[in-house]
């Protein structure tokens, strides 16, 4: 029996299309797996991953020859620039290494030393004791008695304005404190003209101010009672320790702001005091 | 803690600085004439408007016939300076540009007023005259003597110092 028209034209539709509609749902298939997998963040690192690590590895190789000289040129001019600031930031962590190497070699000859003069120092005290009436506790106590630190300042250099303070008990003006103690220093540094030297204690009766410089500021902690190369070392730490925490850090901020358009804060007055309350209220010295 | 500034002041032998600054944070005067040997330091706030204030630490520096003679690191990191004359001795202000020229040299472009100081010495006219003569221009005419414009002065030098970094 003859196909009818509409018969044919669906054989022939089917014939024509077929093929092709499968390949179009093949491809409608291979869209979606596709789609799925950049949408699918995993899945796409899984893919992508190789080739950055590649780029990357290869990007590493090349920076000595490529960037190397760029940054080198960039350092040297940077600390050209801004010599202060740079070695005010590794003054202290330079101080500290070479400090904890020093102390370490005097520590063992002190070691050697004080084993030798234990038994003569034992022997004098009872001596002490029997003619001066003195206890040997009480000779003990008054050999290992410290100093305690009564106030610091941290002050510009330059303008001896006062930056940031701590005082145990209320002290007399300590802006005016500053602005003379960095005269005085000013003025014994110029009278002996002596470059890259800077006074570091002053004594007066009962106390002692110790001075640790660096570029931008000074430290000055005043001490009560007893301060010998003991204490002298304890407060080197403590000064150190500070100034690597916190104003090495305000330093760090005022070069990264540089490059940045919202400032980072700086550490203020008011916090420096609560630093310098933390950092030298309670310690022992 | 209140913004702090540090002033000096620089002139020649007896010009009156520290007659100023006496008067200005002690509101005193005194006919004793007293050398100041090295650097005499003083502090002072200074209202400038009504929520803003700053501290003076001013640098009372020890007086020289020859400017070239003065301490550098007392100069150091000031925030301003005043440089002092005595409008009754010419000796103090006849080389007065070359003066300015030196501690603007020494400075690093920080604020300074020129004040002429001591008025009550001479009259009116003849200072004009003197002035013009030398061709000097200065900010302030003072009178640490009778206080004539002393607060002006600091509080003119305070406000320039505020925004100054």
């Amino acid at each position: 029996m003859a196909m009818n028209e509409l018969d044919k034209l669906e054989t022939l539709k089917e014939i024509l299309f077929t093929d092709d509609r499968e390949y179009a749902q093949k491809i409608a298939k291979r869209i979606a797996i596709l789609e799925q997998t950049i949408n699918d963040s995993e899945k796409l690192s899984e893919k992508t991953n190789p080739i950055i690590r590649k780029q990357l590895d290869e990007f590493v190789e090349q920076i000595p020859s490529t960037l190397g000289p760029t940054i080198t040129a960039t350092l040297k001019e940077q600390i050209k620039t801004q010599k202060d600031d740079v070695v005010d930031a590794i003054y202290p962590i330079l101080g500290k290494l070479v400090k904890k190497y020093v102390a370490q070699e005097i520590k063992v000859l002190s070691e050697k030393i004080d084993n030798q003069l234990d038994f003569v120092k034992r022997f004098k005290r009872k001596i002490k004791a029997f003619f001066g009436g003195a206890k040997e506790k009480d000779q003990l106590l008054s050999e290992l008695s410290s100093g305690n630190i009564e106030q610091v300042l941290l002050i510009e250099k330059d303008s001896g304005i006062l930056k940031a303070s701590y005082a145990k008990t209320d002290a007399i003006d300590e802006d005016l404190v500053s602005g003379m103690l960095t005269a005085i220093k000013s003025f014994v540094e110029d009278a002996f003209n002596q470059k890259n030297q800077s006074l570091e204690h002053i004594e007066y009766e009962l106390y002692h101010i110790h001075i640790q410089s660096f570029v931008n500021y000074y430290v000055a902690v005043v001490i009560s009672g007893n301060y010998g190369i003991k204490s002298k070392n304890k407060i080197q730490d403590l000064i150190f320790n500070f100034y690597d925490n916190f104003m090495a850090m305000n330093l760090d901020l005022i070069y990264t702001s540089r490059h940045l358009e919202k400032q980072p804060k700086i550490i203020g007055t008011e916090a420096l005091n609560k630093k310098l309350a933390e950092s030298f209220g309670n310690a022992k010295i | 803690m209140q913004k702090s500034k540090k002033i000096v002041l620089v002139g020649h032998f007896g010009v009156g600085k520290t007659s100023l600054i006496r008067r200005f944070v002690k509101n005193e005067f005194s006919n004793n004439y007293q050398v100041t040997i090295g650097v005499h330091i003083t502090k002072k706030e200074v209202q400038i408007e009504a929520d803003k204030s700053i501290n003076l630490i001013i640098w009372d520096l020890e007086g020289t016939d020859d400017l070239r003679t003065m301490r550098p690191s007392y100069l150091m990191g000031s925030h301003g300076a005043i440089f002092v004359f005595d409008v009754s001795r010419p000796s103090t202000f006849q080389n007065l540009n070359e003066d300015l020229a030196l501690v603007n040299d020494r400075l690093n472009k920080v604020p300074l007023l020129v004040v002429g100081n001591k008025i009550d010495l001479v009259n009116k006219e003849d200072l004009d005259s003197l002035l013009q003569e030398h061709q000097i221009s200065n900010h302030f005419l003072t009178s640490a003597k009778e206080g004539t414009a002393v607060d002006s002065l600091f509080t003119k030098m305070a406000k320039m110092v505020y925004g100054h970094d």
